[in-house]
């Protein structure tokens, strides 16, 4: 378990405690007003000046001597913070997490408050112009979201049942789409995406930058040498560059380093070569989200 | 290593001087195998309003990840982008 599990996740995972759910919780924190703004200026999240730093070639100046660090310790500082004046036009204190299919469905069927809606995916709008009906909302944002009409999907059902949204992220899946579960903001969860490098603002942030916008799933991949028959039907489905195709083995090894957890690779394997493994079993990597 | 700069001519792009609108074009974002380009709304405009077409524009933002491979440059109807 994560920092965020220690602080938000009352004996558990963070995402599986029913409180940062609840709408006591998005009043307590005056979430409506907060998500409103932040959503109606999303777009405008990577050129806005911070610090009179924007994102714009934020590669170069986290590579600046100290100025780069002081940028990424402010960044960091940003998409955690929990503070009383977090800033919505920067989306502070939102970030997530990746989840494996059966957590998702788990979260859909049993803590995701209501409404859930499905809307056009921002990030992929943003960074790519296409809409694409992919994210699934709840509890106090599905208000907020259906109140701008750019999001709203068309010729679609925008609320959906319990069973529709599971069965939306089992398409999501087949689709080869990572789920994740989202803090918006911090402690109050009401997102899950289906995300996919590049254009995920989130992994974008993480893969290229590194920056802790997404956090690693508690799982991780683990092959079974013995069942592997090298089909390689996995090796297309991972994101993030860690499964790759051995000729001296004849099968596919994982590097449990760039693994994400998502278990993409294993609803792919075609001979259940491939399982996901708690990471915190793991000891070379159980701390790292 | 020379920093990338990509320059968009917003005359160009963008319906403020008769262009087009980004949101209905969008090439360059999808052509861009590394997602480079954002689209979003105009910061300089007094009131952000996305009904406004002329708030919307193209800005290429994640300049150290552009390989310079100009399909971009290529692809634009316009021809309003320019690589450093």
């Amino acid at each position: 378990m994560c920092q965020w599990c220690m602080k938000h996740g009352a004996g558990g995972k963070w995402y599986l405690n029913a409180r940062n759910y609840s709408n006591e919780l998005a009043e307590e924190l005056n979430l409506k007003a907060y998500l409103e703004e932040q959503w109606q200026n999303f777009e405008t999240v990577y050129i806005r000046k911070i610090m009179g730093f924007s994102s714009i070639g934020l590669g170069y100046k986290l590579k600046m001597p100290i100025i780069g660090r002081v940028l990424r310790w402010k960044a960091e500082d940003m998409i955690h913070s929990e503070s009383k004046n977090r800033v919505p036009l920067r989306a502070d204190g939102h970030f997530g997490q990746v989840i494996p299919l059966e957590e998702a469905k788990l979260i859909m069927m049993n803590l995701a408050a209501e409404p859930i809606i499905q809307n056009y995916c921002m990030c992929r709008m943003m960074q790519r112009g296409v809409k694409d009906v992919c994210c699934i909302n709840f509890g106090c944002l599905s208000g907020v979201i259906e109140k701008l009409p750019r999001f709203i999907p068309e010729n679609t059902k925008v609320r959906l049942g319990r069973e529709e949204a599971v069965k939306a992220l089992d398409e999501q899946n087949k689709k080869g789409r990572v789920a994740t579960v989202w803090f918006q903001p911090v402690p109050y969860v009401n997102a899950i995406c289906s995300c996919e490098v590049p254009q995920c603002g989130g992994l974008r942030l993480r893969t290229d930058f590194g920056l802790g916008a997404v956090y690693k799933a508690e799982y991780v991949a683990d092959s079974d040498p013995d069942l592997c028959q090298g089909c390689k039907a996995c090796i297309s489905q991972c994101q993030f560059g860690a499964i790759k195709y051995s000729s001296t083995l004849k099968r596919t090894i994982v590097d449990q380093n760039k693994c994400f957890g998502c278990g993409l690779c294993r609803d792919a394997c075609n001979f259940d070569a491939l399982k996901l493994i708690p990471r915190e079993g793991v000891p070379g990597i159980a701390k790292m989200y | 290593m020379k920093k990338t700069k990509i320059k968009i001519d917003y005359s160009k792009c963008g319906n403020a001087t008769g262009g087009i609108d980004p949101r209905n074009c969008s090439i360059c974002l999808r052509v861009c195998d590394p997602a480079v380009f954002l689209r979003h709304m105009n910061l300089k405009a007094e009131e952000l309003n996305p009904k406004d077409p002329q708030s919307w524009q193209v800005t290429a933002v994640w300049l150290d990840l552009c390989t310079h491979c100009g399909k971009c440059v290529a692809s634009c109807p316009e021809k309003a982008i320019t690589i450093l």
